[in-house]
């Protein structure tokens, strides 16, 4: 684990962090803009989210990214005014298609948000409500599904006496690990983390970065970051935007050691942003 | 520059004590004028129980705790006889219809208007939610006499009589005949004029729940109405209660309307279709033609309203604070 502090130079890239080999495509977006009413946010994003692999979005705040990750459970759809265009897939669904069953894409693709988002009820039900949406299980079954994803959330040992116990009694970075496990627990394909760890310790976020890594043996995540210490810890690409466009997108170790755009070298050695 | 400001500072500490000083008079007064104005809640409170006990303590001493189960109401016997048990019942059941309609209808107006509706049509169910609230209770008076009761009467009541007609228990209370002034038009109008207080404190309390709280709802793939029941209510329940204790207070308290369509009848009928009373309807009825022991029987029922709807409050009172441990707040 590399140290917490800011540097001033550009932060050093996770050990053994060679450039894996291309994953296939997990979520695509082709000519991708968004509008928040007048406002064109987000201007021809192209991208591919590899299957497995931790993408993270670097860039000042307003520059697009958080906008962008909502757009892949099109959490936006919640708010009018707000719409996009162009192509956007995951593995072969259209996400923008309108006939979308969208509680089913966001069963596929779950989300974490900055600040933890405990559901008012008990951390078994937390965890519980989600899988009852959609699975009818006994409660044996769900007892085992239960703390299957609270071990999945690197919570189970601290909270396996009080099951019982409000969600919102746990500490900030239990809640967050709380609401990793109860994303988890739905099973989904995609996981989107927006700024997972802003609200949290730095010891809560080490437990956190480390989830995030292990979580993507089996997840394709993609992570909105200010800290870009955390992107160089935790992902394998690494894409930098920057007024609503995609200006870089690349192996993390290559945005973080020689990055191709003037503008990418100036944000990642902190000289704007 | 440097000479000057020592200056100032020199003389500081002499006129900052005594603009302090003139600080403090303010201060003293404003302390009184609040407390005064705090106190006077109290003084006004214990002036209208003492002066209610005075007024009904011969009734207490004619009638004791037997005023409480004497059904029959006769004050122009000799001597008079009263009982609260027709008032209180109509009281009791009329309310408890009331909120039983107006619970549901207003939490579905409050979602409706706060998750689901189109911005365009949100002013307009908003505004008129409002108006609803402003209108004087005379109005719906005369509305529900002339307009929903005889509509009732001709159409829903008979209905329902049919219905359950010779079914055990419900069949007692939906019994006919169909009536124009009864304890159901009451208890529904009641209902229409606590509608406003629910919803609009259902909508204000919905507001409260932060938006990123619904999108993770939203995110683990829930309906609109998964995130209404799973999240909004339970994060919001404490100032819905509230909003219906509210209501529940307007709705036993109420009393223009109610003496206009509940019929005044001081029998207890198992049919929610005949006519009743309400405590606060009996005394609007014949406080001014009363006098002597009759009048003191009104005030005593005054009395017993105050004291039924102060344990109403006190019970949701005890309920939020139970609710609020429970949630670990």
């Amino acid at each position: 684990m590399s140290e917490m502090s800011v540097s001033v130079s550009a932060p050093t890239v996770h050990p053994g962090s060679q450039p894996l080999p291309e994953a296939p495509a997990k979520v695509t977006a082709r000519n991708l803009n968004f509008y928040y009413g007048d406002h064109h946010a987000l201007k021809n994003i192209n991208l591919v989210l590899g299957a497995n692999r931790v993408t993270a979005f670097i860039g000042p705040s307003g520059c697009g990214k958080s906008t962008l990750l909502r757009i892949f459970n099109r959490m936006y759809d919640l708010y009018p005014g707000q719409r996009a265009d162009g192509q956007l897939l995951l593995d072969q669904t259209n996400i923008l298609d309108p006939k979308l069953d969208l509680n089913l894409l966001r069963a596929r693709v779950g989300m974490v948000f900055q600040k933890p988002t405990p559901f008012p009820m008990t951390i078994y039900e937390n965890i519980a409500f989600g899988i009852r949406l959609y699975e009818k299980i006994s409660k044996s079954e769900m007892d085992g599904r239960v703390e299957k994803a609270l071990r999945g959330g690197a919570l189970w040992n601290e909270v396996k006496d009080k099951l019982n116990a409000s969600g919102l009694s746990l500490s900030g970075g239990q809640q967050q690990r709380l609401c990793i496990a109860r994303t988890v627990a739905v099973r989904p394909e995609v996981i989107l983390f927006d700024e997972p760890c802003s609200a949290l310790d730095p010891i809560s976020t080490a437990k956190v970065e480390e989830l995030i890594q292990e979580l993507s043996e089996n997840y394709t995540i993609a992570i909105v970051t200010h800290n870009m210490q955390q992107a160089a810890r935790v992902s394998d690409k690494t894409a930098f935007m920057y007024l609503g466009e995609l200006i870089e997108f690349d192996d993390t170790s290559k945005i973080f050691t020689s990055p191709t755009d003037r503008r990418t070298q100036d944000y990642i050695t902190g000289r704007f942003g | 520059m440097a000479v000057e400001s020592n200056v100032i500072d020199a003389a500081g500490p002499y006129d900052r004590a005594k603009a302090l000083s003139a600080f403090k008079l303010g201060d003293v007064t404003f302390y009184w004028i609040t407390r005064l104005s705090a106190i006077s809640v109290l003084l006004i409170l214990g002036g209208i129980i003492i002066s209610l006990i005075v007024g009904a303590f011969p009734a207490i001493k004619e009638y004791g705790l037997s005023f409480l189960w004497t059904q029959r109401w006769a004050p122009s016997a000799d001597p008079p006889v009263l009982g609260a048990l027709g008032p209180m019942y109509g009281t009791l059941v009329t309310s408890f219809i009331a909120m039983l309609i107006a619970i549901p209808v207003g939490l579905g107006i409050a979602i409706f208007l706060t998750e689901l509706c189109p911005q365009w049509l949100r002013r307009p169910i908003g505004m008129a939610i409002e108006l609803l609230a402003g209108i004087p209770s005379i109005i719906y008076g005369m509305w529900g006499f002339f307009v929903l009761g005889p509509f009732l009467a001709n159409t829903f009541q008979p209905f329902m009589i049919s219905v359950f007609d010779g079914v055990p228990v419900l069949g007692a209370i939906f019994a006919g005949p169909p009536s124009y002034l009864s304890l159901f038009n009451a208890a529904l109008i009641l209902a229409i004029m606590v509608l406003p207080f629910i919803t609009s404190i259902s909508v204000d309390v919905f507001k409260t729940v932060p938006p990123v709280l619904k999108e993770a709802a939203y995110g683990v793939g829930c309906t609109t109405w998964e995130v209404v029941r799973s999240v909004v209510i339970p994060y919001t329940r404490v100032g819905i209660i509230g909003g219906v204790m509210l209501a529940l207070g307007r709705a036993l308290g109420e009393t223009m309307a109610v003496t206009f369509i509940i019929g005044n009848s001081f029998r207890i009928s198992s049919s929610i279709f005949a006519p009743g009373t309400t405590i606060s309807a009996a005394i609007a009825s014949e406080f001014a033609e009363s006098d002597g022991l009759h009048q003191s029987g009104l005030i005593l029922l005054g009395l017993l309203l105050f004291v039924l709807t102060f344990f109403v409050l006190a019970a949701a009172r005890l309920m939020l604070m139970r609710l609020e441990t429970k949630a670990g707040k």
